[in-house]
């Protein structure tokens, strides 16, 4: 069954809409995360799911029952904070603990949760101190602690990782992932990192402006997004656009439908250096390199200027003029809408 | 995915206390205690005193009559007292507040920085403001006595014949106007303290690197910047001169030949010595005025500063 | 001969040092003349002037409390200033919570409101107050007392201080608060409170002055002697023909001073901040 139901999920502040009508079923056990750029409304949603922002129409369900207007510590859910917030003036045992004690249970029954859930995250010898005698790593795991404490049906994470060093947050993550697989609760967890969002995720929402711009596994929306906008802004680097009507020669003879299409798409990894008898062709303007390859910055002809991804030591060199291959089942075609044209689209196992 | 459930027929109606009403209701009570005491203890005096103002009281019949702007007039047209009043209170600005302002910036100056005795000597200049007023008032009353004050003593030792400083109406303004800046300037201090400790240092060490010298910093650099601070310290400084009550009324009860006699006490004596309510009713409507378009003028200068 | 820079700069140091001695004077002599002469008799207090009494006088200290219920107006004034510092804590941050945090109809609206209280001063309203505490029958009680500052303008900057206070700090601690089954109430109390501690410590401090230190009010609703607050007992010790008997005044004025003086030197650094916060009290 359905764990959180969002039907036609809309917020007003004042005057402006900033979440046009969500729908969005996710299962018992899944991790979701609502990933888009920054002001797309991912937070927002998370918070009204939280309850922390009141919902101007539409319905929330959570576990079979409408929460729309349930107060927040009464929904079932429990919220990992960006900052953490863990209460400054308590202890990491006060803070895991606190929840539980304001509604009441027993000390005992307190204690053995707290315990149960700082073994489970390696807190066990933190429990003592105080959040501002902890790393920043430390901090996180008590933040979750405290969420895992209360055994929610849904744990919600709103960027937990972004305050956290590039490293640490790699660490992070994977401790999360393992979290959820050995918990198995439903997860909601809100990211801006679509790097974050495709190495958690069972699947992820894209929202753009208050809007459900596509929502799928990792591989679904990578080989087959719905639009421009999701093709861009999932993988990296991002996936190179242009008009058609540049290579639309090439495209055709090469038995590619080019009816309706407005804007080709390729994906920098996607793109291959041939010595010749490639589909097109252009001229090398910038090369990074990276270690393992080179980030090439190919000027196209009339298509503006494509990334390509090219593995090995020797690369060509800015000013040299190379060939660009790719399988044509990695050509992405879009509508003058930016709607993809992907033929029938084959299920992609997640 | 999962199959649709119906939603229309098992969601409750939404109920009465949505949690938007919730947090609308809680708002309310959390300032109800403070918004209920201010309607009773000043929105309804604040609307009383318009009434009385425009009222003449006769406190044998406790009865109130109407009798439109007569108390105004009577304040502005007829009563020399009030404008010797105002005059005295203008006086009295007018020394308190460039006297107040400048020690307080030149001790702000000499104190901003931390170093050995500056903690001292803060304190030092700020330990009257938290005296009550009416202690110092004694006190200085007691050492500004004729010859017999302590002052006049020590002057008279390195041969100066003081005068009987609250004595002599022109000595006891001088008198007041002082020792009220002692009492109040090191609030100021410490208000211009935290001003150019808001100053990033980068300026002044920009300036110095260019050859300035302490003076042409202040004047160049320190000064345009405090201009913000300046401006709501002489306002918050000039509204407080002229509530100027408990001093004037423990040194020199407003003498001598009403020399010091100044509007806040003024209202005082008019409406509990005199009982002439609708006449000090007017008094403080005037006062009001006055003190409003200080304040109006403050709004506005920190609108600008903000802006 | 040519000084060093260091020379210089020490020379420097102690020409400023001794400018501030001297500007110093003024403000610290009326705080030992006053100790000083609260320990001298009638007679010596107007001879020589010296700051070491001839004769200790500690009879003073008696006699102030032989002459008036000096006791009892202390007990007054500290139990009116607690009181008020208590309930403006409880109700400028109950308010100024709301104020920070809560999105309700009308809240822009009564801010407005509340800030146009702060530019009227007490002077203006003491006359309806007077009326409207005799028709409450509240005339020579504390009530008024009590009941003004709490709620007229002192109160309503309290409140702006606490509102500031909220604003800056950060909102997801509530959050999960509310996420953990606190109350609006139980958010306030459990961890807004906690959380701002200084601004509770500068709006108790000045408080506690703003009331110990309040003497219009006194002087015109209290007219009972045992009802006198200090400030309005302080002006009180005077001859039948209403001339200041000094050595009682002085010594009243020490003992009601000098405990202040004592909690401001140990604490100066907070008291300062406070007075620096609230911007504008005194």
């Amino acid at each position: 069954m359905s764990s959180l139901k969002l039907r036609n999920v809309t917020k007003t502040f004042g005057k402006t809409k900033v979440i046009h009508g969500i729908d969005l079923d996710v299962l018992e056990g899944e991790f979701v995360v609502f990933v888009g750029p920054s002001g797309c409304g991912k937070s927002t949603l998370l918070r009204m799911i939280a309850g922390l922002e009141d919902i101007s129409g539409g319905e929330l369900w959570i576990g079979g029952r409408q929460v729309n207007e349930v107060q927040a510590a009464r929904r079932g859910v429990a919220m990992v904070f960006q900052s953490y917030a863990l209460y400054p003036h308590l202890t990491v045992r006060q803070n895991m603990g606190f929840g539980l004690k304001v509604r009441k249970e027993k000390p005992d029954s307190i204690a053995r949760k707290v315990d149960e859930a700082a073994m489970t995250l390696q807190l066990e010898k933190l429990l003592d101190r105080y959040p501002r005698e902890l790393s920043g790593g430390q901090r996180q795991r008590v933040a979750i602690g405290r969420a895992i404490v209360g055994d929610p049906k849904v744990f919600l994470f709103d960027e937990p990782l972004s305050n956290l060093d590039a490293e640490l947050r790699v660490h992070m993550r994977a401790e999360i992932a393992s979290l959820h697989r050995r918990l198995e609760n439903t997860m909601i967890y809100v990211t801006h990192d679509q790097i974050e969002a495709m190495t958690l995720a069972d699947r992820i929402v894209v929202l753009r402006d208050g809007r459900i711009e596509q929502v799928g596994n990792p591989k679904e929306l990578y080989a087959h997004p719905d639009n421009i906008f999701v093709a861009q802004f999932i993988g990296s680097p991002k996936m190179n656009i242009c008009s058609a009507d540049a290579f639309a020669p090439e495209l055709t003879r090469a038995g590619i439908p080019m009816e309706g299409v407005a804007q080709i798409g390729l994906r920098p990894e996607h793109l291959r250096i041939v010595p010749d008898g490639g589909l097109i062709k252009g001229q090398v303007a910038l090369s990074e390199y990276t270690g393992g390859g080179s980030l090439l910055h190919v000027e196209m002809e009339g298509a503006g200027r494509f990334l390509v991804l090219s593995e090995g030591q020797e690369g060509p060199q800015p000013g040299d003029e190379v060939q660009l291959d790719f399988d044509t089942a990695n050509l992405h075609r879009f509508d003058a809408e930016g709607r993809s044209l992907q033929a029938a689209r084959e299920p992609v196992p997640a | 995915m999962t199959g649709h459930v119906r939603t229309g027929t098992t969601a409750p109606r939404a109920p009465w206390l949505t949690l938007r009403r919730r947090e609308m209701f809680e708002g309310w009570l959390f300032v109800s205690p403070t918004l209920i005491g201010f309607l009773i203890f000043f929105l309804g005096p604040l609307i009383a005193i318009v009434i009385y103002s425009l009222s003449e009281w006769n406190l044998l019949s406790q009865q109130m009559t109407y009798i439109g702007t007569a108390n105004y007039q009577d304040a502005l047209t007829q009563n020399p007292d009030f404008w010797h009043v105002i005059r005295n209170s203008v006086i009295f600005a007018a020394g308190l507040v460039p006297l107040n302002m400048t020690l307080a910036l030149a001790l702000a100056l000499a104190l901003c920085r931390p170093g050995r005795g500056v903690v001292f000597f803060r304190t030092a200049f700020f330990a009257p403001v938290v005296t009550s007023a009416v202690a110092w008032a004694i006190v200085w009353k007691f050492l500004l006595q004729g010859e017999a004050g302590a002052v006049n003593q020590m002057l008279a030792t390195v041969g100066i014949n003081g005068p009987n400083w609250l004595r002599e109406p022109d000595w006891a303004m001088v008198a007041v106007i002082a020792t009220r800046v002692l009492k109040m300037v090191g609030l100021n201090m410490i208000l211009y303290i935290a001003a150019l400790q808001s100053i990033p240092r980068d300026y002044e060490d920009a300036a110095r690197l260019e050859g300035a010298g302490n003076w042409q910093i202040f004047r160049m650099v320190t000064w345009p910047l405090l201009a913000p601070s300046t401006l709501i310290i002489m306002v918050i400084t000039t509204i407080g001169s002229f509530k100027v009550f408990d001093h004037i009324y423990l040194m020199t009860g407003g003498g001598p030949e009403n020399g010091t006699l100044v509007l806040a006490f003024y209202i005082y004596e008019q409406a509990f010595e005199f009982f002439n309510v609708g006449y000090a009713s007017a008094l403080a409507m005037i006062m009001f005025a006055i003190v409003l378009v200080l304040a109006l003028v403050q709004i506005m200068l920190r609108q600008k500063g903000s802006a | 001969m040519e000084l060093t820079i260091r020379q210089a700069a020490i020379v420097k140091k102690l020409c400023w040092t001794l400018a501030l001695s001297v500007v110093a004077v003024p403000f610290l002599f009326p705080f030992l003349w006053m100790i000083s002469s609260a320990f001298k008799n009638a007679n010596e207090i107007f001879g020589q002037p010296s700051l070491i009494p001839d004769v200790w006088r500690w009879r003073n200290f008696v006699e102030v409390f032989e002459y008036q219920p000096f006791a009892r107006q202390y007990f007054n004034s500290i139990y009116i200033a607690v009181l008020v510092t208590g309930l403006t804590l409880i109700l400028s941050s109950l308010a100024g919570y709301a104020l920070a945090r809560m999105r309700f109809a009308g809240a822009g609206l009564l801010m407005l409101f509340l800030l146009s209280a702060l530019m009227v001063p007490e002077e203006v309203t003491i006359v309806p107050n007077f009326f409207l505490m005799k028709w409450l029958g509240a005339m020579d009680t504390h009530i008024p007392l009590v009941l003004l500052p709490v709620f007229g303008p002192h109160g309503v900057m309290a409140t702006f201080l606490m509102r500031q206070y909220f604003v800056s700090l950060p909102k997801e601690l509530e959050e999960a608060g509310k996420m953990d089954g606190l109350s609006r109430l139980g958010v306030w109390w459990k961890i807004a409170l906690p959380m701002s501690r200084p601004a509770l410590a500068a709006v108790a401090i000045i408080t506690f002055l703003f009331s110990w230190n309040l003497f219009l009010e006194p002087l015109v609703f209290l007219s009972s002697i045992e009802n006198f607050t200090l400030p309005l007992a302080l002006s009180n010790f005077t001859d039948p023909y209403g001339s200041p008997l000094w050595h009682l005044q002085l010594a009243a004025t020490s003992l009601a001073v000098v405990p202040i003086l004592i909690v401001y030197l140990i604490a100066q650094r907070q008291i300062i901040e406070s007075f620096a916060m609230s911007g504008v009290k005194g």
